[in-house]
């Protein structure tokens, strides 16, 4: 089984969740992802089971990889008209 | 450049008030460590960052109401402690996400860890534009 994971790694899987989201092109999946990790994260931030806690963590480094993935394929085809949630007003 | 040489003028008198303390020997230190609080030197002497610029505090006050959902006309300062406003750590990275998009910069993970109130954010801020633009 592995150890609890500190606080220090939570916090840190919570940026690199963060920065992942703003790399992505489409409007609504860089939202999507912001708003999944701040709502995964309040959710469980309850949590002191030690097994549910390295669950959940694990579970959220998977979703990074995934996520990171799907950045990089995403960036590939970027559509050239961008989201008109992105246009700011001039 | 402009913005250096106002640094380099803000160090030097901290640097000769502090080379005075210490040869006037063991009677004036003990006199500045005594619990008197109100001794501005004492406190100055501590702060190795100087002062980061009004906007840039402000901007930061910004977002942090935007982001803890605090009303126009709660006291946020550059001394208000995240902690004090109601932020746990989560809010923190938030916080911290924000200040990089507005500013542009990128922050590293050591140095988001030891953000602890307003002024710190503002200062590491104005460090990094400084190190971008140079």
């Amino acid at each position: 089984m592995a150890a609890a994971p500190t606080r220090i790694d939570v916090l840190q899987l919570y940026r690199s969740l963060m920065r992942v989201a703003r790399q992505f092109c489409d409007y609504n999946i860089r939202e999507y992802t912001k708003r999944r990790t701040i709502d995964a994260f309040r959710d469980n931030k309850i949590l002191t089971n030690c097994s549910q806690l390295s669950a959940a963590f694990s579970d959220g480094k998977a979703q990074l990889e995934v996520a990171k993935r799907r950045a990089l394929v995403y960036s590939l085809y970027a559509p050239k008209v961008k989201s008109i949630m992105d246009i700011k007003p001039s | 450049m402009a913005s250096s040489t106002g640094l380099s003028l803000k160090f030097s008198p901290l640097s000769t008030s502090f080379k005075q303390n210490k040869v006037r020997g063991i009677c004036n230190v003990n006199s500045v460590s005594l619990p008197s609080r109100g001794m501005r030197l004492g406190s100055l002497r501590l702060r190795v960052s100087c002062a980061a610029k009004p906007e840039t505090v402000d901007k930061v006050c910004s977002i942090v109401r935007k982001q803890l959902a605090l009303p126009k006309d709660s006291p946020v300062t550059g001394e208000s402690k995240f902690s004090a406003l109601g932020a746990d750590s989560l809010d923190t990275v938030e916080i911290v996400m924000g200040l990089e998009e507005e500013f542009g910069i990128s922050v590293e993970e050591e140095s988001a860890q030891h953000i602890l109130t307003v002024q710190d954010a503002a200062d590491l801020i104005e460090k990094l534009v400084e190190q971008k633009s140079a």
